[in-house]
């Protein structure tokens, strides 16, 4: 068909349209030669405005999906943009969601259940290509219950089978350490505050690794130490200007939540910091306290494998080493320190510090009431059971009048209406 | 390969020696001798025995590879049980009775299975042996009938060196008993001291008895749930009282079908466990999510135990039906979690 058009091949006019599948295609009749190709999917227009319609809208595969579901999946991709997610976690979690939803306890879950089912699967999704994503964070979006989204995370991951791999520290790290806003001065943060990304991540994450060498970090919430570590870092870059700033100051100047046990994840690892320190020459005699280390801490930083092996006995080392230290120490009274070890009251400067034990923390504390062991008692189920025994729980006639004249005495004064 | 067929001939001789010797006493009686005392007995065999026991201790893991066809399937496992045991016992003098005697009856019961077992050495004992050990088996609390358990101890497949020493203890049992009979919940309550009742928020009564301290639901179909007591025989004796005390407000209850649902246990292993090093090499059978619970769920497939592991060494066990799964559920995750013991 002529529409003035040549063919760039043979040059001839006689152009041809023509369909090879649905799709428009300009063909010169002389050659072959394919001079235009229409798009392949249908336009809303025919001219300007050349959207394409979605697969999802111009196909009917949303006929065989039921609403609930449908939402459920508009809502699983409306997550993974707002956490700007890479395109193909999208599709994945998408499918985890339509996994979940042909088991039948998830179909007829209540409406709560399926809104956090949508975060399960973003949060499978992304633990499996190591994106860093918290339940936190994704309870806080939900506007869900963290005891809510356990109970169907669990329940998801056992239905499904999955095999979802550990939160990945390192890259927790690095995405929360690049949310304090501190890198940039601002009216909220004096100058003396900013500090350099790059230096304030190292140092957090040689922290972090310290923690997790030290055991304060198994069996504990990631983000809390996470907090603590940061706070330390940014302080000991500059101790003389920040050693006066609190962690809930801190936290309020990179307008990032604190954590309620970062508090105590702090002093514990300022004392694991402290016995490293007992362990430099240098460090010894300046009898440091918990304010004080913070300046040093990239000189133990720097020597941390050394220090750490130096510093704290593996609670399984060899009996002989032990005792062999035990008995040395024994005569300055050393040994009961070394038990309920995790304070800071060291006589600091006075004697060598013993190795203490490197525990976890609930390890370390004294235990809280010694459990008597139940003796054993030679009970064998079929003992004769007396009557006297049976009827101290049983109320007397007396009793029962007594009670049932209570129990409506009590029924009338509640059902009495309020005086209008 | 020569020397471990000599080896067996030269055993399943001396097994039927044993033999003609045991016929005429009662199979009871017979393996009441222990084992150790068998080697001095024995006649010219031993020596050439006793000479091969150093091949013996090599290929001692390797039965799988000798051919042992010609067997009957019942000798072939005893056979192979009792070689690594005696190989085991020479190579190992130092067998902690204490320990061994503090052990859980299941261990025990093997031991007797075994000498039973040995002393047939043909087929015939054999068969009436497993009769035996069954036996033995359904009395698992009565040492007394058990009398190899003070003697020597013959270490069974699991050497000595990996049994734990600590038996968990037990801290709560959930049983299910049918009192066969429609209850007023309102009398109980109104009847009883040690009742309460609240029908808006749950349909039964919860009833409390001192001792043993525990404390039971009372639907008014019947069915009660007693949980609470730290022992098997606890629980039955409490749920006898409870049906004592509904007997006595006038209701025609009944004893039937006591059982018991679930067991709880806990233990200490006393050194400090890397959880994550534990999720990494467990993955099928762990879950470790620190966000939302300080512990690892363990859940054991054989036997079907779910394990909470927490990073001080403490360890609970529970969704047991048995005492015994509780002692071999721990018994198999020691050595696991002695692996990780080296931070």
């Amino acid at each position: 068909m002529p529409g003035g058009g040549r063919c760039p091949d043979c040059g001839s006019t006689e152009l041809v349209e023509d369909s090879h599948y649905s799709q428009n295609q300009l063909v010169c009749s002389d050659c072959g030669c394919v001079v235009t190709e229409g798009v392949l999917t249908t336009t809303f227009t025919d001219e300007g405005n050349l959207r394409e319609v979605t697969y999802s809208r111009s196909t009917g595969e949303n006929e065989q999906v039921s609403r609930s579901q449908q939402r459920g999946l508009c809502r699983v991709r409306d997550l993974c943009r707002v956490l700007q997610l890479p395109p193909t976690f999208e599709d994945t979690a998408v499918a985890y969601y339509q996994q979940a939803y042909q088991h039948s306890g998830i179909r007829a879950a209540r409406l709560q259940k399926k809104e956090v089912l949508v975060g399960c699967c973003v949060l499978i999704t992304c633990r499996q290509r190591n994106w860093p994503l918290t339940m936190g964070t994704i309870c806080t979006l939900l506007y869900a219950d963290l005891d809510v989204f356990s109970g169907t995370y669990m329940q998801m991951v056992k239905l499904l089978g999955l095999d979802v791999p550990s939160l990945c520290l390192v890259d927790l790290v690095k995405t929360y350490c690049s949310s304090f806003k501190l890198f940039e001065a601002s009216p909220s943060v004096p100058a003396k505050y900013v500090e350099d990304k790059e230096k304030m991540l190292s140092r957090t994450l040689q922290l972090v690794e310290l923690a997790d060498e030290t055991w304060l970090v198994t069996g504990r919430h990631p983000l809390p130490v996470i907090t603590a570590a940061t706070f330390l870092a940014w302080q000991s870059l500059r101790p003389s200007d920040r050693l006066t700033c609190s962690l809930a100051r801190f936290c309020k100047l990179a307008s990032v939540d604190l954590p309620y046990p970062a508090s105590s994840r702090l002093q514990e690892l300022l004392a694991v910091l402290l016995r490293l320190a007992e362990q430099l020459a240098w460090l010894q005699v300046l009898k440091l306290d918990k304010r004080s280390v913070v300046a040093h801490v990239g000189d133990l930083l720097q020597h941390r494998p050394m220090l750490i092996r130096k510093a704290f006995r593996d609670a399984t080392a060899e009996p002989g080493a032990l005792d062999a230290r035990e008995k040395e120490l024994q005569g300055q009274g050393w040994g009961k320190e070394d038990r309920g070890d995790g304070s800071l009251d060291l006589p600091a400067g006075k004697r060598p510090a013993s190795p203490a034990l490197l525990l976890p923390p609930c390890m370390l504390k004294p235990p809280k009431r010694t459990c008597p062991t139940p003796p054993v008692s030679a009970v064998t189920g079929d003992e004769n059971i007396s009557d006297s025994e049976i009827e101290q729980y049983l109320r007397t006639p007396q009793e029962v009048r007594d009670f049932q004249r209570a129990q409506a005495a009590r029924q009338a004064a509640t059902s009495v209406p309020n005086p209008p | 390969m020569e020397g471990e067929e000599t080896y067996l001939d030269l055993f399943l001789a001396r097994c039927a020696a044993q033999d003609d010797l045991a016929l005429p006493r009662s199979p009871l009686l017979s393996p009441i001798v222990p084992y150790d005392v068998y080697i001095p007995n024995s006649s010219n065999p031993e020596t050439t025995f006793n000479s091969q026991l150093e091949e013996v201790t090599e290929i001692s893991g390797n039965f799988s590879s000798v051919d042992l066809s010609f067997l009957p399937d019942e000798l072939t496992q005893e056979n192979k049980d009792q070689t690594v045991i005696r190989s085991k016992h020479e190579t190992e003098e130092n067998c902690k009775t204490e320990s061994w005697q503090s052990r859980l009856p299941l261990p025990s019961q093997q031991d007797v299975d075994l000498v039973l077992n040995s002393s047939g050495g043909s087929s015939s004992h054999s068969h009436l042996h497993p009769g035996d050990a069954n036996s033995a088996q359904r009395s698992p609390e009565k040492p007394h009938s058990l009398p190899l358990a003070s003697i020597t101890p013959m270490t069974p497949v699991t050497p000595v060196s990996e049994c734990s020493g600590i038996v968990p203890q037990l801290q709560n049992i959930v049983s299910t008993v049918n009192l066969a009979c429609k209850l007023d919940l309102k009398k109980i309550a109104l009847h009883a001291k040690n009742a309460e009742y609240n029908p808006k928020r749950f349909a039964a009564v919860i009833m409390r008895i001192r001792e043993p301290r525990t404390t039971a639901l009372i639907f008014s179909s019947g069915k009660m749930v007693c949980t609470g007591a730290k022992s098997e025989e606890q629980s039955r004796l409490a749920a006898r009282k409870y049906a004592r005390v509904v007997q006595k407000l006038g209701f025609p209850a009944r004893f039937l079908d006591f059982k018991i649902q679930n067991m709880v246990g806990s233990c200490d292993v006393r050194f400090p466990i890397r959880l994550e090093g534990l999720v990494l090499t467990h993955q099928q059978f762990s879950s470790y999510e620190p966000e939302l619970f300080p512990g690892l769920i363990y859940r054991m497939v054989k036997p079907r135990i779910v394990l909470l592991i927490f990073v001080s060494g403490k360890v609970v066990l529970t969704g047991a039906k048995e005492r015994s799964e509780i002692y071999e559920a721990f018994e198999n995750i020691y050595p696991i979690l002695k692996g990780f013991k080296k931070t």
